[in-house]
């Protein structure tokens, strides 16, 4: 599999890969939740649970 | 029920059991000689019985189209009950064996009942049997609301429901008989993991194509985390479970990985199982049935996706916070450790989400039984996480590790969140799927959430004291620098937290047991609801739902 | 329509992708290392693999479930190498398929247990703990002395053993059985090659104190009095970890 790679290039990689990984992702969610345009989006849906149809849409 | 199903469904589900005989049947005859049989035996007669009611109703006229204007609801209370039947069995399994650390003589001379084979049991038929069932029971029933969309199908969540069910069995009658891979919360062998694998990926196929048929623009957040659990629980399976058997007519096998490997991937399991079964799966219950019943938006729909990410990103690291100070490298320990301390943001963003969406309808909380137990499991998920993360730091791990300040922990999650929100999610969905007014006895709630909360109280302190004592006891030294207490003196020293324990978990199983009389009553006696306005009690709420400020 | 249909179905595949995205990273992290760990697990050409007797003795150990009381990892804590001996090394446990290090001790550590008692006492211990120790909590294990072992399917066990990575030998293999027997029977004629294939340490004898037979409390008595004793490394080891 990775047999070939020394420990310590695996674990440098893992270690600077795995930091850059984690930072680039959480900001990417918080652009997302936080995006304006959503909003409405969000707002919606959380009260379209609130809905009293039990049924199906068809 | 059966005559719910079209024609083709029932064909095709009378194929899969012919196949699954045949499959037992094989196994029960050429693996003779090896524990497998017993169990080809066991997959032989449960799929001849689920085929005969089939049979009896094949030529039944096929459904009315009129199925299509409401939910397929069957899954979900079928499921229910199973839950309710699990939480009777695996409470009583857990039970005695809390009693059987006060006194190892109460159980018989059978190899089957002894602890070591039961103790699984219990974890497996509560984890799996109990939380999974009311996972994938409520699981039909929300991503049919959220998405306004009947099942796609009738046949593949019954596939789910049973053969999930069909997997709990092998696994627990296995530890009995002796067939276990010793890996915890992971312990079924080889061929029953095969085919929770299928299981699941018929699962993770139906709740796809029921988000792909949805109505509603938005995918409602209960459903990323109903779907993490799907989805990472297989990722997780998958890998942990690889071995390889003895033979394929042999019900042993032998992990693919050893030693440091095998540990760190067995507790990358064995937390992601935290994390991704009784963490995320229970969490999309909460994000839906709290609301409802609160009758309140979530607080903060924005705060519940950024504790989405952050809760499936982060937690996938900290499984090594479980082998602190032992042969696994210490980055890979510091690792862990430094995210199970950073994952507290994101667990303590959903437990303030719930409780603030309660906020001007704790009216309801004291009045209503069944919202006290989800408020209370919003607290006890709070708390666990707040604990869990503490345990984690290397120096607190130390004391702790080894100790029932573990075994504590784990139940707070376990009783005080995991099945406080199920009991409450099933109070809620009872009377709506069975269009009833309310559960048959609101007091026989009301006995359940305080014979559950003080169980927890009672056992959790328990053990926190046990623990603590236990770990003190280890490390203790004299004055001349020699160890204070033998082991055994720790052992002596744990009798009167054992028995407060049991006594918790005692109180717990009543609880239980009260439930299941309960939902018996319900679907027996309990009065027809009389309009599907009262189906959820918040019409009053409704008008506050839609013009509710932006967060 | 077809249009919209797609894009929906397309939301619901973008979310699968960014949990599988977001729930892998980690154990890639964390795990990818471990499988280069070799290069800095410490050496021990000395290490011995489990005679077939003393693994179907870790067979029962695990069917017993006895790893839910008792660990086999001494941790690097001053207190715990004072209790148990030398803290316990990743290479210790190379050929644990799968590793029984444990989680919770409701009884003590025994990654060590190996010749600290006697045969005869393990085998009282078992049939009955409360005989030996008044006060043990654990369970009286009666029907291992009853139960003759199974070895119809030892030499299949060493094969996929060696599948998985432990180096059996096809001599080890072909000989499983016999050499099980032979193990605990000392006295038989099947006892004479267990020495030449597993080396001169190698405990023979009757551990149950049952000859003429093999039951499982052989077995596990076997496995028991091997642990910690499969490699030298712990006690070659002089480089003193700062413990705890």
């Amino acid at each position: 599999m990775m047999m070939d790679f020394s420990h310590e290039t695996v674990v440098w990689a893992a270690k600077t890969f795995g930091l850059i990984y984690l930072v680039i992702f959480s900001m990417a969610v918080v652009a997302y939740a936080f995006w304006p345009s959503r909003q409405k989006e969000f707002h919606d849906a959380s009260a379209a649970i609130l809905k009293q149809e039990d049924r199906p849409w068809r | 029920m059966i005559s719910n199903l079209t024609t083709g469904e029932r064909r095709g589900a009378l194929l899969i059991l012919l196949v699954m005989t045949l499959v037992g049947l094989f196994f029960a005859a050429a693996g003779r000689g090896d524990p497998i049989a017993v169990h080809g035996a066991l997959i032989m007669v449960a799929a001849i019985a689920l085929a005969f009611p089939i049979m009896a109703r094949l030529y039944d006229p096929e459904p009315p189209a009129e199925r299509f204007d409401t939910y397929y609801d069957d899954p979900s209370k079928v499921g229910i009950i199973l839950t309710f039947v699990w939480a009777a069995f695996a409470m009583f399994v857990g039970d005695w064996v809390a009693w059987l650390l006060v006194e190892p003589t109460w159980t018989t001379s059978g190899a089957w009942s002894s602890f070591g084979r039961i103790r699984p049991v219990h974890t497996t038929g509560v984890i799996f049997g109990f939380g999974g069932n009311g996972l994938i029971a409520t699981s039909f029933y929300v991503m049919q609301r959220t998405s306004r969309v009947r099942l796609p199908d009738q046949l593949s969540p019954w596939f789910v429901l049973i053969g999930y069910n069909l997997f709990c069995v092998l696994a627990v009658t296995g530890y009995m008989l002796g067939i276990t891979q010793s890996k915890e919360y992971a312990e079924p062998e080889w061929y029953a993991d095969l085919w929770l694998v299928i299981v699941w990926v018929v699962y993770f196929i139906l709740y796809m194509r029921t988000l792909a048929r949805r109505e509603e623009p938005h995918i409602y957040v209960a459903n990323w985390y109903y779907m993490a659990f799907i989805l990472v629980v297989a990722m997780l399976h998958i890998v942990n479970n690889l071995a390889v058997p003895v033979s394929f007519l042999s019900a042993k096998s032998f992990s693919l990985f050893s030693g440091v490997q095998d540990a760190l991937t067995e507790w990358w399991y064995g937390h992601n199982a935290v994390a991704f079964f009784l963490t995320a799966g229970f969490l999309g219950m909460m994000y839906y049935y709290l609301p409802i019943r609160a009758g309140r938006p979530i607080f903060s729909y924005r705060m519940s996706i950024i504790s989405f990410w952050g809760i499936t990103f982060m937690y996938m690291w900290v499984g090594s916070h479980h082998l602190h100070h032992t042969a696994l490298p210490q980055w890979v320990q510091t690792l862990g450790m430094t995210f199970s301390l950073v994952l507290i943001v994101p667990s303590w963003a959903s437990a303030a989400n719930a409780l603030l969406t309660l906020n001007g309808a704790w009216h309801k909380v004291r009045d209503d039984a069944t919202l006290r137990f989800m408020m209370i499991a919003a607290v006890f998920y709070g708390l666990t996480t707040f604990e869990g993360s503490f345990m984690a730091i290397r120096s607190v791990n130390a004391l702790s590790h080894y100790t029932d300040w573990t075994v504590g922990h784990v139940h707070a999650g376990a009783l005080g969140w995991v099945a406080m929100i199920t009991f409450g999610a099933l109070y809620a969905s009872i009377p709506w799927l069975w269009k009833r007014e309310r559960m048959y006895s609101p007091a026989l709630v009301e006995v359940h959430f305080w014979l559950a909360l003080s169980g927890t109280a009672i056992y959790v302190f328990a053990l926190w004291n046990a623990g603590i004592i236990q770990g003190l006891m280890w490390r203790t030294y004299t004055e001349n620098g020699n160890l204070a207490y033998t082991f055994l003196d720790s052992v002596v020293a744990m009798r009167p937290y054992y028995i407060a324990r049991a006594i918790g978990g005692l109180l717990f199983l009543l609880g239980a047991l009260a439930g299941c009389l309960n939902l018996y009553l319900t679907i027996r006696y309990a009065a027809p609801a009389t309009d599907t306005a009262s189906l959820k009690p918040l019409r009053d709420e409704l008008n506050d739902a839609a013009t509710l400020p932006a967060e | 329509m077809f249009k919209l249909h797609y894009r929906l179905e397309r939301r619901a595949i973008g979310m699968t992708l960014g949990i599988i995205a977001a729930a892998s990273i980690g154990g890639f992290v964390e795990i990818a290392p471990l499988f280069t760990i070799h290069q800095t697990v410490e050496a021990a050409p000395d290490m011995r693999v489990y005679t077939p007797l003393e693994l179907a003795g870790r067979n029962i150990y695990i069917r017993e479930g006895c790893y839910a009381c008792h660990s086999q990892m001494i941790r690097t804590l001053r207190d715990e190498v004072e209790r148990y001996g030398h803290y316990s090394l990743a290479v210790e446990s190379k050929y644990d398929h799968p590793m029984l290090w444990g989680s919770k001790r409701t009884g003590p550590d025994i990654a060590r247990l190996g010749g600290k008692y006697s045969d005869e006492w393990h085998v009282r211990h078992l049939l009955n703990p409360r005989d030996v120790v008044p006060v043990s909590i654990m369970p009286a294990y009666g029907w291992l002395m009853e139960n003759d072992l199974r070895t119809d399917d030892l030499s299949d066990q060493l094969t996929a053993q060696r599948v998985v990575g432990v180096p059996y030998t096809p001599d080890m293999i072909r000989n499983a059985a016999d050499d099980a027997y032979g193990q605990a029977n000392p006295d038989s004629s099947r006892a004479k090659g267990v020495k030449t294939r597993y080396g001169e340490e190698t405990n023979i004898r009757s551990f149950a104190g049952a000859p003429g037979r093999l039951t499982e409390m052989d077995a596990l008595v076997a496995y028991l009095q091997i642990l910690g004793h499969l490699t030298d490394a712990a006690s070659r080891d002089t480089v003193a970890k700062d413990l705890e």
